[in-house]
């Protein structure tokens, strides 16, 4: 689950299709996707959205499509 | 007084030029504030709402 | 000839086209700075380059992508110049790919090379261009190295792609595509493996123009057998993923065979977003930095420009202009039309051009160094709570700037639902024209706190623009989805020419419209003030202007300020809102050197010039305002929303202010 991840960790993404479709598309758009390493870069008070890091790439999205995602830590 | 007639036939002119100008320019909204306006020949296209 | 630009978005596409035209179209560092297509020339006349929004696929998601791939397919496109940012080779080239099935002309310019060296990657720009069987030409659009090059390639060589197919989609999906390419023969101009494939990857534009030209059943058909097949045959959650993954595999052995990566130094971005997007500290850090623009602008710096700027206006220019006309005898007529209608008006909205550039450098810089992105990513909490999200800020702080190019941004936004709420609440944003009228009365009435008091609009500006969402998003603009991905592009280190480039170019616009339409409204209100019923050179009390504002002057007096000169200013102020100023310097025109700040002690008290300008922030949208929010939303409807629901909210806060401020016993 992405929860067990804290700040600076890094984990693989298995599972992203519980997240809603319109998320997953614009992910995928940026190259993020199943099998893709993604490192937390940083996360928001008050249930706000996370920056994680993919490819030299950050991306911010919500905290709640962000605890769809499985990864496995690394 | 031919000086005063010729400025203020200049002034009013400019400044009826000028209005008319702006609130065509403003109706078109966005193309006035667009950077590459003068050279642009694109139609500009509206959102369509939920599709 | 007409050649296209198209990359990802943030790849510099803007930037090469202002380098290679000449001109000066909107740039900066996040993801949807050009929203709709923009045509311009070469410099030495080869063609027409045109500007897209940046887009990942083309298979479109919002409004902006959307023109993207109404461009593909209902214009001819001659060439394409495919823009690819080298250090993100990877996700740059799926669009790459699809460009490539497109069999039109094309050539790439692989940009923001000094950036990927930066990070230790090495491209071999040579094999590329063999792999992909077109033209790669690297660039630098910041500074345009290399853009010559580029010009020539495209002027001189044969561009026509030579390594066809370069994605073989698996024999599945192969015989789907020549099913349907069947389906379309002779009946489109454009590659019918390309229209086959987006069919196939679910693009409803695609979608849209390939069922017009071919039997939909037929389609359709083919479509649903192809699906169960894969669907049963290979782990994959549908064809758009099964197509990604086989263009990702090409992909992962082009940039095996073209990339080196050596030693990255560890870049500065990070070290700067574990401060600005820090868990606690990102939105007082934003405040401070609104506060500390509004010091500069009004205290520090802006203040003492503009009353130099002042003191040049009212002594030498005036007793210049005062000689000249003595000189030539001119009428008293003219006198007063030069000194009292056009140099008050004119000049009253020429002295805040210094403060008008301060705001709009920080707006630059907030464009141009990639905080814009880390702003939205801040702000995003907040918003969801009201039914937006954090994206719709960038509208919002370009609105700063001027209300029309915000509308537009909101393009960006995916779901309809909250870009049409952005585009509704983007007005109340405080631009720049009314940043006069603030710094005028500050300086009358509030001398000792003017940053403070115009911070505090602004943020009545954004706490509005909360409430209201919240309102509008729980009533009339119902809905639940919401979606918010943002891209984070690193900082960039602005350069000083570019800042100069953008700030000028907002500026400019400040000091035509006061060459042109101020100069006009000056010229109109001032024969109104002079003339009345009573003949020419009436007392201005019995002036047409008297009679027209004391009309709806009754209607302000609740509110602290029902006098006819506030209400003829605030008729003019809708078409554009600096006449404010020039309207309020013409009514209250003083001869001698008192000045304007003084003579308003006699009108306002400090209560009613608070209430005056919390009604000038929200009141109306101003006309060239309400004819984009017409153009985006393409309804009357919403369009007459925006203004009406503005003037509630700005009567019904002016109220709360001056009733509650008398109160409480202020004054
Ligand atoms: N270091 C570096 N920065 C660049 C280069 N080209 C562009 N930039 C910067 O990258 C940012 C994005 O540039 P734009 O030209 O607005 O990008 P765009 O592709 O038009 O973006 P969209 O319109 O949003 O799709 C700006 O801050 C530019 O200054 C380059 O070659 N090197
Ligand atoms: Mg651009």
């Amino acid at each position: 689950m992405f929860e067990s991840l804290k700040m600076g960790d890094k984990g693989k993404i298995i599972d992203i299709s519980r997240v809603g479709k319109l998320v997953q598309r614009r992910l995928l758009d940026l190259g993020i996707t199943e099998g893709s390493e993604v490192c937390v870069k940083c996360v928001m008070p008050f249930g706000g959205p996370v920056m994680i890091e993919s490819c030299g790439q950050c991306v911010g999205i919500r905290r709640k499509e962000a605890v769809q995602i499985e990864v496995v830590r690394l | 007084m031919i000086a005063s007639i010729i400025i203020g036939i200049v002034i009013f002119g400019y400044a009826g030029w000028a209005l008319v100008r702006f609130i065509n320019k403003s109706k078109q909204g966005k193309c006035a504030a667009c950077g590459v306006k003068d050279s642009c020949s694109s139609q500009c296209s509206p959102i369509v709402k939920n599709k | 000839m007409e050649i296209a630009l198209i990359g990802n978005p943030n790849t510099g596409k803007t930037s090469l086209f202002n380098n290679l035209t000449g001109s000066y179209a909107y740039v900066g560092n996040w993801s949807g700075v050009t929203v709709e297509k923009k045509v311009g020339v070469f410099k030495n006349n080869i063609g027409q380059l045109i500007d897209l929004p940046g887009v990942y696929t083309l298979n479109p998601l919002s409004k902006d992508e959307g023109v993207v791939t109404s461009y593909f397919l209902n214009e001819a496109v001659d060439r394409l110049l495919n823009i690819l940012d080298a250090s993100q080779l990877e996700r740059n080239l799926h669009l790459t790919l699809q460009l490539l099935e497109f069999e039109k002309p094309a050539l790439i310019g692989l940009n923001m090379i000094d950036v990927a060296n930066k990070r230790g990657i090495q491209i071999d720009a040579s094999k590329l261009s063999k792999i992909l069987g077109v033209p790669v030409v690297p660039v630098v659009a910041r500074n345009g190295k290399g853009c010559d090059k580029l010009v020539d390639v495209i002027a001189t060589k044969s561009i026509q792609p030579a390594n066809k197919n370069l994605v073989c989609y698996g024999q599945a999906v192969e015989s789907a595509i020549a099913a349907i390419t069947g389906e379309m023969t002779a009946k489109t101009n454009h590659s019918t493996r390309f229209l086959a494939i987006q069919y196939i990857e679910g693009n409803e534009y695609v979608r849209n123009y390939v069922n017009h030209i071919a039997d939909q059943q037929k389609l359709t058909s083919i479509l649903e057998e192809l699906e169960s097949q894969l669907l049963n045959q290979y782990d994959t959650k549908s064809l758009a993923n099964f197509i990604y993954t086989k263009r990702k595999e090409v992909i992962e052995k082009i940039v095996a065979e073209v990339a080196r990566k050596g030693d990255a130094t560890i870049p500065l971005s990070e070290k700067i977003d574990s401060i600005v997007t820090n868990r606690y500290l990102g939105l007082p850090i934003f405040l401070l930095l609104m506060y500390f623009m509004f010091m500069l602008t009004f205290d520090w710096l802006g203040t003492p420009l503009s009353d130099a700027l002042d003191g040049l206006l009212t002594g030498p220019v005036t007793s210049g202009i005062e000689s000249a006309l003595g000189a030539i005898h001119a009428s008293a007529f003219i006198h007063a039309l030069i000194l009292e209608g056009l140099v008050a008006g004119v000049g009253g909205v020429l002295v805040f051009v210094p403060q008008i550039f301060i705001l709009f450098f920080f707006i630059s810089l907030l464009e141009d160094s990639g905080y814009m992105a880390r702003v939205a990513l801040v702000m995003d909490r907040i918003m969801e709570s009201v039914g937006l999200n954090g994206k719709a800020f960038i509208p919002m702080i370009i609105g700063f700037g001027c209300n029309v190019p915000g509308i537009m941004a909101a393009r960006t936004i995916e779901t309809p639902r909250e870009r049409l709420l952005t585009v509704l609440l983007t007005p109340l944003m405080s631009c720049s024209a009314r940043l006069p009228v603030y710094a005028l009365f500050v300086g009358a009435f509030f001398a000792g706190h003017k940053a403070f008091i115009v911070l505090s609009l602004y943020v009545l500006g954004i706490v509005m623009v909360l409430i209201l969402a919240k309102i509008f998003s729980s009533t009339v603009l119902k809905s639940e989805t919401s979606l918010f991905v943002i891209e984070l592009p690193p900082y960039r280190l602005p350069q000083f020419q570019s800042l100069w480039r953008s700030t000028w170019d907002k500026g400019k616009g400040f000091v035509r419209k006061a060459g042109t339409f101020i100069f006009a409204g000056s010229v109109i209100i001032w024969l109104l003030s002079y003339a009345g019923p009573g003949g020419l050179e009436v007392d201005m009390d019995d002036s047409f202007l008297a009679a027209i504002g004391n009309v709806i002057a009754p209607i302000f007096a609740p509110i602290g300020f029902g006098t006819w000169q506030a209400a003829a200013s605030l008729i003019t102020g809708f078409l554009a809102k600096e006449a404010i100023i020039s309207t309020m310097n013409i009514i209250y025109f003083v001869p001698n050197d008192a000045s304007l700040q003084a003579l308003l002690a006699d009108f306002y008290t400090p209560l009613s010039a608070y209430s005056f300008m919390v009604f000038i922030l929200l009141y109306i949208p101003c006309l060239a305002t309400v004819a984009t929010i017409y153009k985006e939303t393409n309804s009357k409807k919403w369009t007459a929303f925006s203004m009406i629901y503005a003037f509630v909210i700005a009567y019904v806060l002016a109220l709360i202010i001056y009733q509650g401020g008398r109160l409480i016993g202020l004054v």
